[in-house]
């Protein structure tokens, strides 16, 4: 039964574009990035900018949970690490931003509570002599 | 003691406010994927005559046209789809990427090239920088790449070519066949008897963390003086509690998907670590934590099955889903390379 459920879901031929056939993460992931690299005639270079944006749509969500979690096997993968540098990518551009933002109004909260511990802080001493 | 409080808050909040952050960002980050995925949902409902290149195709500085002599990008470019000994059986008609043009086969000596003819008005350097950005278009053209390279690969083992492998004529295909034939050939004769099977780990996150409860020896002790702490410590202790536990299910799931690739790997010919997968893409429930591409000898893939299945049950209580799929033309076990990126061959 176990066999039935695990092997092959990927028989019969489905017709092109058929959403219910293989799934298309699984498929992108193999066509973009692996299969032999030979120059054709016609340039297109899929491993540096071309596919930036597909290839973070692709990427992006379900590696950054990964490396939280303390999973990075592939990064030695070097077709991956094209998109490291970034580049003209709105949604990247907007997360940096965003994500800029967020550090700097967290440090402003963080000073702010600093100084308030720190004039808290000293009371309790001073009340501790007190006493 | 509402001032004791208040002090005892203000030294743990920057810990809450990095913890914050974090979720903060998950949610930014997860509402930009949605949005991008969504733009592209509408994005298909529109017509295809997009601003994004500005102008027609023909208008454009970066259009290299194939003939010594400029013209607008029309008639057909070859695409490549994989490389076969010239001595394999066909399937008979395969539909290529472009369906009004069937797959034929191109060979210079032992070896060939499944090929179709493609629109340049589509497949032109321009035109194809720009489609390549709509996931629309590459999901129909890497659907139906996928399908010829899946049907062909029940005739005989296949070299695939990587997604946009295009030529202008059948003599440029000839040409890099010969141009290649060394490494073309090492790698028909590594792949020959052997299949690519994928393996995806998922495990459920509240599985996870029950087991790693059970296995995190101070929860017990932070239970008892969460009963015993005034409301705001109970909160802080609760939210430390919650992370180690977190962080427990974290290395219990990376040490599950160490475990796992480790068997799958001695078993196998070869193998590849991917990263995990979109959901939005995949549609996968729980979480990804292991995605491996494995080489296998052909009489030991029905032991493969077997050897899921056995790891499944053995990490049932994690909640852990093993998916098999396969098998794969071998995209992950050929040469990544075999002319440099960009050094035209004609």
């Amino acid at each position: 039964m176990a066999q039935e459920r695990y092997l092959p879901t990927r028989g019969g031929s489905p017709l092109p574009g058929r959403p219910e056939s293989a799934n298309l993460a699984d498929i992108l992931e193999r066509v973009l990035d692996k299969g032999i690299v030979i120059a054709g005639d016609i340039q297109i270079n899929l491993l540096e900018v071309e596919l930036l944006t597909i290839k973070l749509r692709l990427l992006i969500a379900s590696v950054d949970r990964a490396r939280e979690m303390g999973i990075n096997w592939w990064e030695s993968d070097a077709s991956l690490q094209s998109i490291e540098p970034g580049d003209d990518e709105d949604g990247r551009e907007q997360l940096e931003r965003e994500n800029r933002e967020l550090r700097e109004r967290l440090e402003r909260l963080e000073r702010r509570l600093d100084a308030g511990d720190e004039d808290r802080s000293e009371e309790p001493s001073a009340g501790a002599g007190h006493a | 003691m509402p001032d004791e409080l208040a002090r005892w808050a203000a030294r743990r909040a920057p810990a809450l406010l990095a913890r914050a952050e974090e979720d903060a960002v998950a949610v930014l980050r997860d509402a930009l994927v949605g949005a991008a995925l969504d733009e592209r949902r509408s994005a298909s409902a529109q017509t295809a005559a997009r601003t994004i290149g500005a102008g027609a195709p023909t208008a454009s500085p970066r259009e290299r046209d194939l003939e010594p002599k400029p013209k607008p990008p029309s008639g057909d470019v070859l695409w490549t789809y994989c490389v076969v000994a010239a001595r394999e059986p066909l399937p008979d008609v395969l539909a290529g990427v472009d369906p009004s043009h069937p797959v034929e086969r191109v060979a210079a000596g032992e070896l060939a090239a499944l090929v179709s003819r493609v629109p340049l008005s589509e497949f032109g350097e321009e035109p194809l920088r720009r489609n390549l950005n709509e996931l629309d278009w590459l999901e129909r053209v890497a659907r139906r790449h996928e399908q010829v390279l899946e049907q062909t690969l029940g005739h005989g083992t296949i070299v695939p070519l990587r997604l946009c492998t295009i030529f202008a004529d059948e003599d440029g295909v000839r040409r890099m066949l010969e141009e290649q034939r060394p490494a073309l050939e090492a790698a028909l004769e590594l792949l020959t008897g052997r299949q690519e099977w994928g393996v995806k780990l998922l495990v459920e996150r509240k599985a996870l963390e029950t087991v790693a409860r059970d296995h995190t020896p101070e929860a017990d002790a932070r239970s008892d003086e969460i009963e015993t702490s005034s409301a705001g410590g109970a909160y802080m202790l609760r939210r430390r509690l919650e992370r180690e536990i977190r962080e427990a299910a974290d290395r219990l799931a990376v040490s599950v998907a160490d475990d796992v690739h480790a068997r799958l790997q001695d078993w196998a010919s070869d193998a590849v670590l991917n990263p995990p997968q979109n959901r939005e893409l995949s549609g996968h429930e729980g979480e990804m934590v292991l995605n491996g591409a494995y080489l296998v000898e052909t009489p030991k893939v029905e032991r493969l099955g077997e050897l899921v299945s056995e790891l499944q049950d053995r990490y049932r209580s994690l909640g852990a889903t093993l998916e098999l799929t396969g098998p794969w033309p071998p995209y992950n076990f050929v040469p990544r390379g075999v002319d440099v990126e960009g050094a035209p061959l004609a």
